[in-house]
């Protein structure tokens, strides 16, 4: 049976640590933004979900103790059952293609699919770094961090450090007319957020909204990129400029079968054609779309001309440029409103949050075809492609 | 009426001021920082106090680093003239910085003077204008308690402190800012009168016209004269031409000029007015080739680099007035007097003989010494605050009348006279007397010629300081060739370290060992480790490690290195409490004797790391045990350890030198509770020998442990992750990988397949067997040459 997407929504993305929700914690933002979007699809009743699958790199600590279990009786009621999922930053559309298959499987009717990610609180590594002895001896690189892949992408590909301080600079531009044209505003669910400090030894509240991405550096200039420090290597190219930012958000959609659209009389506004995931040397783990994109291709029957917009996760520029050199993708059509080196990389909501930022972009260019892919930490890629209905 | 001050208002916050500023917060006092509200400011807060806040936060940044631990710049709030004059009635202290202009500062004082309380003190940092003219108009309470405070750019580093009284200034206040400078702020302070450019500026002026007068006469390169008066005499590399491309042509400039057009009675000065400027020194001024600031002065870095990628550097040419390549200048002169290690026999040789570089040194010294001779008693009634102030604020090694007992007494007349100079009453008063030389060290003293009475008295303000020369006409309790041990009184022992560089051999380990022996049999106290020598020590003596590991006798590099794991052990479970005092270099082997002492005192300016990996090697003397037993002991219930164990390994496996002591807390060579700091560099020994009397007087001396957590493989890990790293920034290469791996096992206590705990001899163990392992490796032998020819490691 087929399954549908019916609606989804996001929180803004916050700047880690400096940002709107740094001491918001994202189960918090998760139960917001899914009673948003059943409050948008009034005909289903929240109890009747089966299950609320939530991406997360980094379950643990204020995202531990099975946090999707949490989120899913906070926001729907304690009869809703709920699951922690994690392929890193691709937890977030592997979430709404685990709930497709699941309807395809006949397992259930109506999911909640999305992210979450609080980089603020969580560490990167999470709290123990604790790599395995004999993965070590097998193979150093298992373990290495994002940032040395990178370079090692850049190396091998040969992308330069103009080529990858432009592609920022691009995406600053393009996410800074997004935010003005208005075109993120329909899929952000504002959230206030209450914050109790001691001021001059006085406990002061105050309250804020956040509503509006916050990553963009509307005075960015290539050549302010260009003087920036390489982070990871002697002379590299990966600097803060033309990384990812870490970031802050939630974001969920409702998948539901047909079976249930039509009784309900839904209306959905896409399907999940194909999903497709594949490894690649954990060294080069930015080159990972690469091999997921041509099976997610083939699963959909289409070819890369067909696919008509593309969000490709700004893990790094220089990886992004990678992919789009190595897959022929048009660069015209991939992240028409900028990407995560100016919107910000949520980890494991991300890739729930491009899908509804894609679908929502699909439709006012009234497009069929569109993809979602990224790099994924340890040698992966991921690859979704949606049908707009 | 005893001074207490916690609170300072520093008013001006340029390159002094907030220089000032991040030392007075050093020593923990909460500073205001104010400057003026900058033109065109909005009303906001931060933009009115902009100007404060820039120069703060740029001083913060800046290198070598004002503060002796970032996080000190908490202790500094900025502000502006406008909004915050009012807090200075809250403040202990108000020290002004601001331009130097007599009738800005005498506006902002009378400011000061309506606001502040009363009793608090108030202190001007002008280096020029005359202290007294400041006091004017001012109440009676302010000139009470009102004087001059001079500190020397930078403000962390130079040691000097001049105190100018004012004749309305209490002597109370005069005698605490020479106490309190010393004790708290670690400065040498030095009493000055009101005189142009006090003492430090005033004899450094004449000392730098005098070279450049005589380049010119000698018509010598400016390279060569860099060459002759850098640590060939004792002072700091800079010399002559590159220390005024550093402090700035202009400043240099305006200086001289306001000692020319205000000091009287000057015969040297005067003479000068007479001579024409050097058409070099016009040529420079003229074009703003003023020095680093402007890209060049004497000298000009260019954008070229050499084969070995060094910036090339272009030389100003004095005649032709064009900029040449530098060249390294090759002097017979230099090269013979490098070979006299004792500094008197040097400093003789140079004043003796016919050669122009000969002459050169004859006439610099013979004018100097004149000159120095003459300012006593114009700008001090005694003549070793002169000395005390061109150590401490020109960092000479030096004062003039040092100089002078090296070249001896009745040399340094002849040269005087030599240059048509007098010799002051005074100094034929001390001939009269019998003196032969300035200081003397007598009865654990180190004395002076009074020249008031005529004869030889204790330096004064020593009294606190425990001075290891003052020892050497006792006998000392041990001696070897590489440390001697001396009585300091009270019960207490002193191990120096007399080495080349204090480097750290068989004789420091043989003299620790037969101390402690004689220590814990004897009626002794307890023992300081320390010295007055610039570095403490900059680690194992690396000749002989090579020499031996080239001829492939390990048997006796194992049988050395064991002895000294096992004396390192000794010092810290000795029945005597065992206390370091450091101050510069503290690195390798004296790191960790350091680490293994009871409790130390460190000299903020203690530059403390293991620096093994530079030379291929690891820790071997404990100190890659010790870093495993203080991550152990850093441990706790539920810990998840990895964070902590990564943290020690880092500080060996990228050789970290702390750049002051504080810092050192962060590497783990310090220990809270433990190891102390002092700000004093010269108070340490002192410092330490009170530590040993009060362990003393209940001492129990820790046991070796047997209960040192280690994670085994699951830590080793983790490390190699952060090593590879490490590997894939370039920042380590394939050689020092197989290093960081070797730390990585040890640290680890091995590849044990669960954590565990172990003693401490089993960590030893396998920390002399990784470093015998390395130094089987051509590589680390490569290494070791390479930093013995050239003084700077291989990267191989």
């Amino acid at each position: 049976m087929e399954a549908y997407i019916i609606q989804g929504y996001r929180s803004a993305v916050g700047k880690a640590k400096k940002g709107g929700f740094k001491n918001y914690r994202s189960d918090d933002l998760a139960v917001q933004v899914i009673q948003h979007l059943m409050k948008a699809v009034p005909q289903i009743d929240p109890k009747q979900v089966d299950d609320v699958i939530v991406g997360c790199a980094n379950p643990e600590g204020e995202q531990g103790l099975q946090v999707g279990r949490l989120i899913s009786a906070r926001a729907l009621g304690k009869e809703v059952a709920g699951i922690t999922i994690n392929r890193y930053c691709a937890s977030g559309l592997e979430a709404i293609a685990q709930a497709v298959g699941k309807i395809k499987a006949g397992f259930g009717h109506i999911y909640v699919a999305g992210g979450v990610e609080s980089m603020s609180m969580l560490p990167m590594t999470g709290y123990k770094l604790a790599p395995s002895y004999k993965a070590n001896l097998e193979n150093i690189n298992y373990h290495v961090s994002m940032g040395h892949t990178a370079e090692a992408v850049a190396g091998k590909y040969g992308i330069g450090r103009e080529a990858a301080d432009q592609f920022s600079y691009e995406s600053h531009k393009k996410a800074a007319e997004a935010i003005d044209s208005g075109a993120f505003k329909e899929q952000i669910v504002p959230v206030s957020v209450e914050e109790v400090f001691v001021v001059d030894g006085k406990r002061k509240t105050k309250t804020h909204k956040v509503a509006t991405d916050e990553g963009v550096r509307r005075d960015t200039t290539v050549e302010g990129l260009s003087k920036l420090r390489a982070v990871f290597k002697k002379g590299g190219v990966v600097t803060a400029g033309n990384a990812s930012q870490t970031s802050d958000g939630a974001a969920f959609t409702l998948v539901v079968s047909e079976a249930l659209v039509k009784e309900l009389k839904l209306e959905p506004i896409a399907r999940l054609a194909a999903c497709a995931v594949g490894g690649v040397d954990p060294l080069y783990m930015g080159i990972g779309p690469c091999v997921a994109i041509p099976k997610a291709l083939k699963q959909a029957g289409l070819k890369l001309n067909d696919i008509e917009q593309t969000e490709l996760n700004e893990a790094f520029a220089v990886q992004a440029l990678a992919v789009i050199q190595e897959t022929g993708l048009n660069p015209e059509t991939v992240n028409v409103n900028g990407g995560a080196i100016a919107l910000g990389h949520p980890l494991g909501c991300t890739g729930a949050k491009l899908s509804i930022q894609l679908l929502n972009e699909m439709k006012k260019r009234n497009q069929h075809y569109g993809m979602v892919t990224a790099c994924v930490g340890g040698g992966q890629g991921i690859a979704g492609i949606f049908e707009r209905l | 009426m005893k001074y207490r001050l916690k609170k300072v208002a520093v008013l001006g916050s340029g390159l002094m001021g907030s220089g000032i500023a991040c030392h007075l917060a050093n020593v923990g006092m909460e500073v205001l920082l104010l400057d003026i509200v900058p033109a065109g400011a909005d009303k906001d807060q931060v933009s009115r106090n902009h100007l404060a806040d820039t120069a703060l936060q740029t001083a913060i940044k800046s290198k070598p680093a004002p503060l002796y631990h970032k996080s000190f710049a908490s202790r500094i709030k900025a502000g502006n003239f406008e909004d915050d004059f009012k807090k200075i009635s809250e403040v202990d202290w108000i020290i002004e910085v601001v331009v130097e202009r007599l009738d800005i500062k005498k506006q902002i004082l009378e400011k000061v003077d309506q606001f502040r309380k009363k009793g608090s003190l108030v202190s001007s940092n002008t280096s020029s204008i005359p202290i007294q003219l400041l006091a004017e108009d001012r109440s009676e309470d302010f000139k009470k308690h009102f004087c001059g405070t001079h500190f020397f750019n930078p403000a962390r580093y130079l040691r000097l402190l001049e105190v100018i009284p004012t004749a309305e200034t209490a002597a109370e206040l005069t005698e605490f800012f020479m106490e309190f400078g010393k004790i708290t702020l670690g400065k040498q302070t030095v009493l000055c009168k009101d005189t142009p450019a006090f003492i430090g500026n005033r004899i450094g002026v004449m000392s730098g016209t005098e070279i450049t007068l005589l380049t010119e006469k000698y018509n010598f390169k400016i390279e060569e004269v860099d060459a002759m008066t850098g640590s060939l005499i004792g002072r700091p590399n800079t010399a002559s031409f590159r220390l005024q491309d550093l402090v700035g042509l202009d400043t240099g400039d305006n200086v001289s000029r306001f000692v020319m057009n205000n000091v009287e009675g000057d015969a040297y000065i005067d003479a000068l007015k007479n001579r024409p400027e050097p058409k070099f020194m016009r040529f420079l001024l003229d074009n703003k080739f003023l020095g680093n600031k402007t890209g060049k002065g004497f000298y000009e870095k260019t954008k070229e680099k050499d084969a070995e990628g060094k910036t090339k550097i272009n030389a100003l040419n004095l005649e032709t007035l064009t900029y040449e390549p530098a060249i390294r200048p090759k002097i017979e002169l230099v090269k013979t007097a490098k070979g006299m290690s004792l500094m008197d026999k040097r400093m003789q040789y140079l004043v003796e003989g016919d050669s122009k570089e000969h002459h050169f040194f004859k006439d610099y010294f013979g004018a100097l010494l004149g000159y120095a001779a003459a300012r006593v008693p114009e700008i001090s009634d005694q003549y070793f605050p002169i000395d005390d102030a061109m150590r401490t604020g020109y960092v000479w090694d030096f004062g003039p009348f040092e100089y002078w007992d090296l070249i001896g007494l009745e040399r340094g007349i002849e040269l005087i006279k030599a240059q048509k100079g007098q010799i002051p009453q005074w100094v034929a008063d001390l001939q009269a007397a019998g003196g032969t030389s300035f200081y003397k060290f007598e009865n654990g003293h180190k004395k002076y010629f009074n020249i008031q009475t005529k004869k030889y008295e204790p330096l004064l303000g020593t009294e606190s300081l425990i001075i290891l020369d003052t020892y050497r006409e006792q006998t000392p309790v041990l001696k070897n060739s590489e440390c001697t041990v001396h009585d300091i009184g009270e019960g207490v022992l002193c191990l120096e370290f007399t080495s080349k560089s204090n480097s750290i051999g068989e004789g420091i380990g043989k003299g620790l060992h037969e101390i402690i022996e004689l220590a814990e049999q004897g009626d002794w106290k307890g023992l300081v480790i320390g010295n007055n020598a610039k570095q403490f020590s900059v680690g194992a003596n690396l000749m002989n490690i090579g020499m031996f590991a080239m001829q492939k006798q390990f048997d006796v590099l194992e049988r050395f290195v064991d002895d000294f794991q096992q004396i390192n052990m000794k010092i810290r479970t000795s029945k005597i409490p065992v206390v370091v005092a450091t101050q510069g270099y503290v690195f390798g082997g004296g790191c960790e004797i350091s680490m293994h002492c009871d409790a130390g005192i460190y000299a903020a300016e203690s530059y403390i790391g293991l620096v093994e990996v530079g030379v291929g090697l690891l820790p071997g003397g404990g100190g890659t045990k010790e870093f495993a037993l203080r991550a152990s002991d850093d441990f706790f219930e539920g810990d998840v350890q990895n964070p902590t164990l990564i943290n020690y390994f880092k500080s060996i496996a990228t050789a970290s030198v702390s750049t002051s002591a504080y810092e050192a807390y962060d590497l783990g060579y310090l220990k809270k509770d433990r190891d102390f700091v002092c700000v004093n560099t010269p108070m340490n020994i002192g410092r330490a020998k009170d530590k040993v009397l009060e362990l003393a007087k209940n001492y129990m001396p820790p046991s070796s442990r047997t209960d040192i957590q280690v994670l085994g493989r699951g830590g080793m890990s983790v490390l190699y992750s952060a090593i590879n790293e490490f590997r894939l920034g370039e920042y380590m290469s394939d050689y020092d990988v197989e290093i960081a791996r070797k730390i990585a096992y040890v640290i680890c206590g091995g590849d044990l397949t669960a954590p565990q705990k172990v003693s401490e001899q089993y960590l030893l163990d396998i920390e002399r067997e990784g470093f015998m392992s390395l130094l089987g490796n051509q590589k680390t032998l490569d290494r070791i040459q390479y930093l013995l020819m050239n003084n700077k490691p291989l990267r191989n």
